[in-house]
């Protein structure tokens, strides 16, 4: 068990390294004009330009760069932004970020698991009838239909039937809603889908039909055989669940102009600010990885036929 | 052997004694058991085409691909062709423009078509470079137990970082064009498809049947044509087919990130969000567009889901 | 109503009645059971028998409503406790009933428990359900019954996990879950069929106990005579959905009516003559979705008379215990039951010259293994599937190779047919040629042309793509062994012929061919390259007994008419002992015995070897009742310091055992 954790925390970390100097290489092979909007291009002429650049380190031979951020993230400074923010350290503009989108993501994947699992149920309880189509369809457009497009829509027209803001405001609690739940619609339809599924396939297997025999009714063996058995696959969804929510977030918060980490990540993308960029994509690479090591975890935790073994 | 006949019931008709003679034992007839000659893509297509539903889908994407296909080659109408005359802009859709037209003058339906033929080409090349690497790299790794370790982790670490965030930082890094859409996009697909016929490629080499192949000492081209291919062509068509709303979601994504397309290139994602900008002032700008792509998508959708389905024997009629 | 004058002595507790169960599939409507009727009477055992498909699972399921979804009671009844079972709707009325009155066993014990749930709470619940005890009371009283079932620890294995326990002692959970609110009826549908033969003799013996203790009414449900003829009082034989013949144990062993149950006797392996033809049973069981007319067994029935063709035969009852549904009892049809008696005996005069055994003497070595062992990787631990085995192969005999489940038996045959690349050391020499090194294309050509494999699962052996005539000329492809396209055609309906099957099956895919014609498809695929050769592995395991003997038999015929060698992988050893020369007796991973097939059925030393022969089960109900079970442990042996070794004890009788051993199976052998 402890050699289990040891390793995959070692395969973890270096998956995370691995993705972070690729794309910390990668980064450093953009055009060095990207470092400025397009109006301090104009006013300054190359020499400055450089002096700029030379100043900020960003001239160095890449893996000096490397090397220096790996130094000062191991002193809690992740470097400073370089065009959103000019000059900002990012550590700074992490904090104030991050608790906002961590509380939504937190809560919509809340919402997501209890809606998904309640509409899975109505679903198989009426398989084949108005509550499984009207699931299905939603999952469909949920599934089909480009997040962008019905993302836009909600926020349009839902928002102009329920009365409620158009954007985010901190201080109006009524603003939240529309963004979790948004968040919230693709994991919905994940788990509603899944567990539909899981529970029709374990519906005809041996030991729910010997429960039967057994002369539990129905709702007893559903509840306490079916249900959990096809729960439990779901956990290993989890992580998967936690990526949904990190690819919801980036347009979720750009459309309602949320403060957070997801808005972040696009605006730093749109105006080229590298510094910024790296270190949250070397934040989500670290929050998905813990993501999908906690899933397995959680997976061994709740299903007593999986032993955690070096190995497989 | 002695029997002591005690006959229960007598039936009702008459019996005739010389019915109780040996009767001609036919060799064919005990052998034979009822058969229907059973092959498996009839039986596949015609489950599948049973559906009414997915008759009209099929008919409807085969009419939209012709279609935007056949626009641009037919059309005089230039979708790029901007109108100086404020009086040509934001027009209702009419008679002449029968989507109206956008901010700037240009024909929103000549633009729908012109888009949907690249989006049809962007889905379609990314269905089959997904689908034909996957399928390629799933092979080597199905079969080569010693690039598997090394495989297993190259898709862990691709997979654990969000699609999201892996293509628009790809398409960040390099210069926004189709070559970069297709990249960011190609770049990932293929080691989850590859993943998924790693795993139905290895239930196919172990199965009985391909290890008496083995035994047979059949050369590996056979095996493939024979044993593999037949057996996963189902599946092909069946990602392939999933790949496509896929792609075009992804590149609607990418636009409105800000990574996509170049502004002036005609693609649905570049309309949609076009559309969007103006949006409060012109719903119609977008509105159309937008159905058209997701008619796509959602029909490639439910073509993909219905043909697994069919392909599956066990739902065979 | 029945009066004791039926051999009956206790009170019929369940009637059931011409009972018509009909299944919708596929838009079609397929009749399971056509009009069925039996009686259970307090404290019997009945069994019955069948093949699968005869509808033998699908009545008893109605008698507890369990019947899937799509099946539903068409006609008949089913009286229990003074009511019409076939009438009920509701799965209240069900409940009533269900686990509490009628309980049942599956067949596969790996399947009927929850996986993520304990077992120990899998009993209370039907404990505190039915009669709404306290938790802690239902606790103790399932410990209790996993004690009674013989599962020792009780109170720790009461917290584990079904993955935690093995095969057999996951059926002794289920059968303690069955009886948990002391049934009156006990149904067990097929409760042995998935587990080992030792084991299967010790879950046969529980049930048994348990029904003595209980005083419960048990039905089996077994397509295994042999089975049948240690447990049941009473025996029905279903064919097609109907009981066609019913009586006691003795009376359908001794003196079967029906033609269908003569022939599933004469088909078995125990009672035929070795070197010659089984019984065999042509054909395959009927198709329910047609009408059937007549006696349904007669298509497949070559002595069948031509009112079998036309009308249903009525039930003719033998004795007031014995009743059979055939034509031949009608007294029109006498002098033809003469005619049938009399070639019958011819018959069996004429079969009663065993073949002479195999000549070891001048025989040549085919094949050698040495010190074979193969090594797998499972959860990043290695385990031994075979370890350091050897043994001799010699051209034209039948060395079989006998275990249970993961014994490591197929392996070797895989290992001798080059399917691990790697993973095996030690040799394996095919005609004075080490095999298990790497070879050349040329080398490999020559040794796939002369060794060839039969599968275990004619299901999954065959590509369900491919027609029957490219699965048949594989080989002949490979290595272009035709003239001409019209050459490749001759020779495939050549095997198709020499298998049983009619020429115009070869435009036909696989799949909806019976079981038994499958398997014939593979071994024409094996042969038709004309093979030395051949690893045969459980070729009949996964047939129907009627089936059985027609796949015996071609082995047998080929084996004969084109001098092959077989290495028979097996865990059935009556058919072992019909089919082999040699046998070897395999247990995890290593062969601990191994001798001519009389000598190791008359002179077993290994204990293991004892186990193997007690659980047989033989298909004569007085030989059934009166034999000794034996068991066997692994840690009777003591091997820490004296080493087991692979001795010939006596010419041609091998044992693994150490110098102690030795020394008392020698005396043993004295004797």
């Amino acid at each position: 068990m402890t050699k289990y954790i040891l390793t995959r925390t070692l395969r973890s970390l270096l998956t995370v390294a691995i993705v972070f100097v690729t794309v910390f290489m990668l980064l450093r092979l953009m055009p060095l004009s990207g470092y400025f909007p397009q109006e301090i291009l104009k006013e300054t002429d190359e020499a400055t330009r450089m002096t700029y650049l030379r100043n900020q380190g960003l001239l160095d031979h890449p893996f000096v760069q490397l090397w220096r951020f790996v130094k000062n993230l191991f002193q809690g400074d992740l470097g400073r932004s370089l065009t959103v923010y000019p000059k900002v350290p990012i550590i700074t503009l992490l904090k104030e970020k991050i608790p906002v989108t961590a509380a939504f993501g937190f809560a919509s994947m809340v919402i997501g698991i209890v809606l998904g699992i309640s509409l899975g149920l109505v679903m198989v309880r009426f398989k084949n009838n108005w509550g499984d189509r009207l699931g299905t369809f939603f999952i469909l457009i949920v599934r089909a239909v480009p997040s962008i497009i019905y993302l836009f829509f909600i926020q349009v027209w839902i928002s102009k039937w329920f009365d409620l803001p158009l954007v985010f405001y901190k201080d109006r609690p009524e603003s939240w809603v529309l963004p979790t739940i948004c968040l919230s619609l693709g994991s919905i339809a994940y788990y509603a889908l899944w567990l539909r599924r899981f529970m029709v396939d374990e519906e005809n297997k041996d030991y729910v039909k010997f429960a039967m025999v057994k002369g539990l009714p129905k709702r007893v063996v559903w509840k306490k055989h079916v249900f959990k058995n096809a729960v439990i696959p779901l956990v290993i969804y989890l992580p998967s669940d936690l990526l949904f929510i990190i690819s919801g977030s980036l347009v979720i918060e750009s459309l309602y102009a949320i403060p957070g980490t997801g808005g972040l990540l696009t605006t730093a993308i749109k105006s080229q600010d590298n510094n910024l960029v790296q270190v949250i994509v070397l934040m989500y690479a670290v929050l998905s990885v813990i993501g999908v090591f906690l899933g397995d975890l959680l997976v061994a935790f709740v299903d007593p036929r999986i032993k955690l073994t070096e190995g497989e | 052997m002695e029997v002591k006949t005690n006959e229960a019931k007598r039936p009702a008709a008459a019996l005739n004694p010389l019915k109780f003679r040996a009767a001609i034992y036919n060799n064919m007839d005990s052998e034979d058991i009822g058969f229907s000659n059973y092959s498996y893509w009839k039986s596949t297509l015609r489950t599948f085409f049973k559906n009414k539903a997915v008759v009209a889908l099929v008919a409807l994407v085969t009419g939209m691909i012709v279609m935007s296909f056949m626009y641009p080659i037919f059309s005089t109408v230039d979708p790029n062709k901007v109108s100086m005359l404020p009086l040509e802009w934001n027009l209702r859709p009419s008679a002449e423009h029968w989507f109206g037209t956008d901010t700037l003058g240009r024909d929103i339906w000549a633009r729908a078509w012109y888009g949907c033929r690249n989006s049809f080409l962007l889905g379609f090349c990314i269905a089959c470079s997904d689908v034909g690497f996957g399928m390629i790299a799933g092979a080597l790794w199905g079969y080569n137990k010693k690039i598997d370790p090394f495989m297993i982790e190259l898709y862990n670490i691709m997979t654990n970082i969000p699609s999201t965030v892996y293509m628009v930082l790809l398409a960040y890094i390099m210069n926004t064009s189709y070559i970069t859409l297709f990249v960011s996009m190609a770049s990932r697909g293929w080691i989850v498809e590859a993943r998924f016929f790693r795993n139905r490629i290895l239930s196919i080499r172990d199965s009985e049947y391909n290890i008496a192949s083995q035994c047979l000492g059949t050369p590996m081209r056979r095996i493939a044509t024979r044993n593999i291919i037949p057996h996963i062509v189902s599946l092909i068509i069946m990602e392939a087919a999933l790949c496509i709303p896929y792609s075009i979601g992804s590149e609607v994504f990418m636009g409105f990130v800000g990574v996509g397309m170049p502004v002036d290139a005609i693609t649905l994602g570049n309309i949609v969000n076009q559309g969007r900008a103006s949006f409060t002032l012109h719903p119609y700008q977008m509105l159309l567009p937008t159905v058209i792509l997701c008619t796509i998508t959602v029909a490639f959708y439910v073509i993909g889901n219905k043909f697994a389905d069919a392909s599956d024997p066990r739902n065979h009629v | 109503m029945k009066t004791a004058l039926n051999g009956h002595t206790t009170p019929l507790i369940l009637s059931a009645k011409n009972v018509e169960v009909k299944f919708n599939l596929r838009g079609k409507t397929l009749t399971a059971v056509r009009g069925a009727s039996l009686d259970l009477y307090k404290g019997e055992t009945l069994a019955i028998v069948g093949e699968s498909g005869c509808g033998k699972s699908v009545f008893t399921k109605s008698f507890i409503g369990m019947l899937d979804k799509n099946g539903y009671i068409s006609g008949g009844s089913i009286t229990y406790d003074g009511e019409d079972m076939a009438k009920y709707t509701t799965e209240q009325e069900w409940l009533k009933v269900r686990g509490k009155k009628i309980a049942m066993v599956f067949q596969d014990p790996m399947t009927s428990l929850n996986p993520v749930r304990t077992i120990g709470e899998q009993i209370t619940e039907v404990i505190t359900w039915h009669f709404g005890t306290e938790h802690e009371q239902a606790k103790r009283e399932a410990i209790e019954l996993l004690k009674r079932v013989g599962i020792a620890d009780a109170e720790y294995r009461y917290k584990q996990y079904p993955n935690e326990f093995s095969g057999g002692m996951r059926q002794r959970v289920v059968i303690a879950t069955a009886i948990a609110c002391r049934p009156e009826i006990l149904i067990c549908d097929e409760p042995t069929t998935a587990l080992d033969v030792t084991v299967q003799a010790q879950i046969i013996r529980l049930i048994k106990e348990l029904q003595k203790e209980l005083d419960m009414t048990v039905v089996y449900i077994t397509h295994d005579l042999g089975v049948v003829a240690s447990v049941a009082d009473w025996v029905g034989v279903m064919y097609a959905g109907q009981i066609i013949e019913y009586g006691t144990v003795h009376e359908i062993f001794k003196q079967p009516a029906h033609p269908y149950t003569k022939a599933l006797l004469m088909s078995l392996p125990q009672l035929g003559v070795k070197g010659n033809d089984l019984y065999s049973i042509k054909g395959a069981p009927p198709n329910l979705f047609k009408k059937i007319e007549g006696d349904a067994f007669a298509p497949r029935n070559p002595e069948a008379m031509e009112i079998d063709f036309e009308q249903e035969p009525p039930r003719f009852d033998i004795t007031p215990t014995h009743w059979a549904k055939t034509w031949l009892l009608h007294p029109y049809a006498e002098i033809y039951r003469k005619e049938l008696d009399s070639a019958e005996h011819k018959r069996k005069i004429s079969a009663t010259k065993p073949e002479k055994p195999f000549g070891y003497k001048n025989a040549e070595k085919l094949l050698q293994v040495k010190n074979l062992s193969v090594n797998f990787k499972l959860g990043g631990k290695e385990f031994k599937a075979v370890d350091s085995v050897s043994f001799d192969i010699y051209k034209g005999e039948t060395l079989s190779l006998v275990g249970e489940s993961g014994s490591g038996k197929t392996t070797i045959g895989r290992a001798i047919m080059r399917i691990y690349n790697s993973n095996v050391s030690g040799s394996i020499t095919y005609k004075d040629e080490n095999i298990v090194e790497k070879m050349s294309k040329n080398e490999t050509k020559k040794l796939h042309m002369e060794m060839q494999m039969i599968f275990q699962d004619p299901m999954a052996s065959l590509n369900e793509r491919a027609k029957v005539d490219y699965i048949i000329s594989e080989g002949l492809y490979n290595y272009h062994l035709f003239d001409s396209e019209a050459d490749r055609m001759h020779k495939v309906e050549e095997i198709m012929q020499e298998v049983g099957l009619p020429k115009e099956f070869s435009s036909r895919f696989p799949h909806e061919f019976s079981g038994g014609q499958r398997q014939r498809i593979g071994i024409a695929r094996s042969l038709v390259m004309n093979p030395e050769f051949v690893v045969a592995d459980e070729p009949i395991s996964a047939l129907d007994v009627s089936i059985r003997a027609q796949v015996i038999n071609l082995l047998n015929k080929l084996k004969r008419e084109r001098g092959l060698t077989y290495l028979f992988i097996a865990h059935d050893l009556s058919v072992v002992r019909f089919i082999s020369d040699r046998i070897a007796v395999i247990n995890k991973g290593r062969i601990v015995e191994l001798a001519e097939c009389e000598e190791l059925f008359a002179n077993p030393l290994h204990p293991y070897t004892k186990a193997l022969l007690s659980a047989v089960p033989y298909p004569d109900p007085d030989v059934e009742r009166s034999k000794k079970l034996l068991t066997y442990d692994r840690a009777m042996h003591n091997y820490t310091k004296d080493k087991p070794l692979w001795t010939e004890i006596k010419e041609g009788h091998f044992v693994l055992a150490n110098q102690a051993e030795i020394s008392i199976y020698r005396t043993e052998m004295e004797k």
